[in-house]
């Protein structure tokens, strides 16, 4: 029984120190003006793209506004960019600064450190995508004042449509998860930000690559496994409704493989410091 | 409280330390002395569980730094050297982080902090940025930080370097004051502090420990111990045929006289004293005496003999 409540303690205070890195963390992105120049860049990045997006729907083509913005060679000109971003500081600065030897000499395990920056960052990672939300919304007022102040019904809305919003946050929150992991092994990789996130940059188009291998070869045997991990692919499916469970399993997998990789360099690099 | 076993650690083919074995007691403040690049931090940074050592190993309040490592932790708290801080975080902000991250939690939080920054006198500036603190403030917050969570042991590394003689002192009367409930350890390349403040010296050199004492003890056994200087005028042959025939005394030098006085260093064996002796002798024969001294053997005498490579 003893024992029992022992354990259910130590779980308890394993959390409580998860959420106090996360916490310090996530105000890292948005306590200083770090996060919000990434989130005005983003939103203007969604704005002219949305923007493009709105020409192409007057000709009706049936599917969703979240379809063509993601479906959109714009779109991964700055999806890819946001990885280094927002995770090239998380471990090289600490170790630069010096302040990763504080963490590790206080009751901290590297698996906490490094859960807890990875998931600060996805969960600001998530937060640029909020912004998209209003669009609908933003359309009805449009159209609204349009009608009271020139008289004129306007003929194109930007609906609430489930199908429309949800395959593209998951895709949106499943690569996601993957990319942010890449990013912040890239940081334990080196002390210099510039380093991590060039590091990762190049990853994360390489990735992009795989998944159009296909357009350039066409088709031959090992042609299933470049669809298989086909960001742009699966985007494109997601993106029209079609919620595949396959990228579910890739993605969570390669974000656990990714995060344990992670863990072992941080500790690898104390061995050879 | 704390026990090296055998402690190693090589970088590539570079030994930084090498089998180092030494102990420390509860409420003694320890004093790590060496030169530059002598392996003082790697050892301390061992001790800490940041580096892992290549072989051997160490335990603070019973804990194996490497099977039980977090609770090794728990019992111990540590300043590296040069502060490493995060400069866009505010004092108080950066305490109650650490205080979490210590596990402290709840009500005692606030106390705790409101205890560390009273002791290191950090009450004007807890509102403050990190990065605008002068470089003795943030000496202070470190040491802050290592102090919360009341840890049984303290690892200093260098914890005066760079600052001011003011502020040397001010951080030294925190540290003997903490000495009450804390056992230290401490590196420094400051050797009169050491004198002050430590009870136990461990003296390193070329990653080898090559002493490990009371100050008192290491200075006893020294060459340098039973060294008298006379300055007189007279007949400096006779005087030093005279010394020379007492039994303590191994040698006499004849120094470059100054003003007119002849100056004379007379070795002996440690831990014997020939001042009167040597007075009696020069009076007896008649001449002037302005000046006789008998070295007190200090850490440093102690520390040139341990580390010099000549």
């Amino acid at each position: 029984m003893e024992s029992e409540n022992n354990t259910i303690m130590r779980t308890k205070s394993y959390f409580i120190t998860l959420r106090t890195i996360y916490r310090r963390e996530l105000k890292g992105y948005l306590g200083v003006p770090f996060g919000w120049v990434i989130l005005a860049c983003t939103m203007a990045l969604q704005g002219f793209i949305l923007q493009a997006v709105l020409q192409i729907m007057t000709h009706a083509t049936g599917n969703g506004v979240m379809y063509h913005m993601l479906d959109n060679l714009n779109f991964w000109f700055y999806f890819i960019f946001i990885f280094p971003l927002i995770t090239m500081r998380t471990l090289a600065e600490e170790e630069r600064q010096g302040t990763l030897e504080g963490l590790l000499t206080a009751p901290v395990t590297t698996t906490q450190i490094v859960l807890g920056k990875y998931f600060a960052a996805y969960t600001f990672y998530l937060l640029l995508w909020l912004p998209m939300l209003l669009y609908p919304l933003v359309s009805d007022i449009g159209n609204y004042y349009t009608e009271v102040r020139y008289g004129i019904q306007p003929e194109g809305s930007i609906t609430y449509m489930l199908a429309d919003w949800v395959g593209p946050y998951t895709i949106l929150a499943l690569s996601g998860a993957f990319f942010v992991a890449l990013g912040i092994l890239c940081s334990a990789m080196s002390r210099s930000q510039i380093i991590a996130a060039i590091l990762s940059t190049c990853l994360m188009i390489m990735y992009y690559f795989i998944g159009r291998v296909t357009e350039l070869w066409g088709e031959f045997p090992a042609a299933p496994i470049f669809h298989y991990l086909s960001c742009t692919e699966q985007v494109k499916a997601f993106a029209s409704g079609v919620v595949d469970t396959r990228p579910f399993v890739l993605y969570l997998s390669l974000t656990v493989f990714t995060l344990a990789l992670t863990k072992r360099v941080v500790d690898y690099r104390r061995w050879t410091r | 409280m704390v026990t090296a076993e055998h402690l190693n650690k090589t970088f590539g083919r570079f030994t930084a330390v090498k089998d180092a074995t030494f102990s420390v007691d509860r409420g003694e403040i320890v004093g790590f002395l060496g030169p530059n690049g002598a392996g003082k931090t790697t050892t301390m940074k061992m001790l800490t569980g940041y580096l892992p050592p290549t072989a051997g190993t160490a335990s603070i309040a019973g804990y194996d730094i490497l099977d039980n490592p977090l609770e090794a932790r728990r019992h111990l708290g540590y300043m590296p050297e040069n502060v490493p801080l995060y400069d866009d975080m505010r004092v108080m902000e950066y305490l109650d982080y650490r205080a979490r991250l210590k596990g402290i939690c709840g009500k005692s939080v606030r106390e705790q902090i409101a205890e560390v920054i009273d002791k290191c006198g950090l009450e004007p500036k807890r509102k403050n940025l990190i990065h605008t603190l002068s470089k003795g403030y943030r000496q202070r917050v470190g040491l802050a930080d290592a102090l919360l969570g009341n840890p049984d042991l303290l690892i200093l590394d260098e914890p005066t370097n760079g600052l001011d003689p003011n502020q040397i002192r001010q951080i030294r009367e925190l540290i003997r004051a903490l000495a009450e409930n804390h056992t230290v350890i401490l590196s420094t390349h400051i050797l009169s502090e050491v004198e002050m403040i430590c009870n136990k010296v461990i003296i390193i050199d070329q990653g080898e420990i090559k002493a490990a004492d009371t100050p008192e003890n290491l200075t006893r056994g020294l060459r340098a111990a039973g060294r008298v200087s006379i300055e007189f005028k007279g007949d400096p042959e006779r005087v030093v045929a005279e010394l020379e025939a007492f039994a303590p005394v191994k040698k006499v030098i004849l120094e470059e006289p100054i003003d007119g006085w002849n100056r004379l260093l007379v070795r002996a064996e440690p831990g014997t004293d020939t001042r009167e002796k040597a007075a009696a002798i020069i009076t007896e024969l008649g001449f002037p005496m302005r000046h006789i001294y008998r070295h007190i053997p200090s850490l440093e005498d102690v520390f040139v003999e341990m580390t010099r490579r000549d």
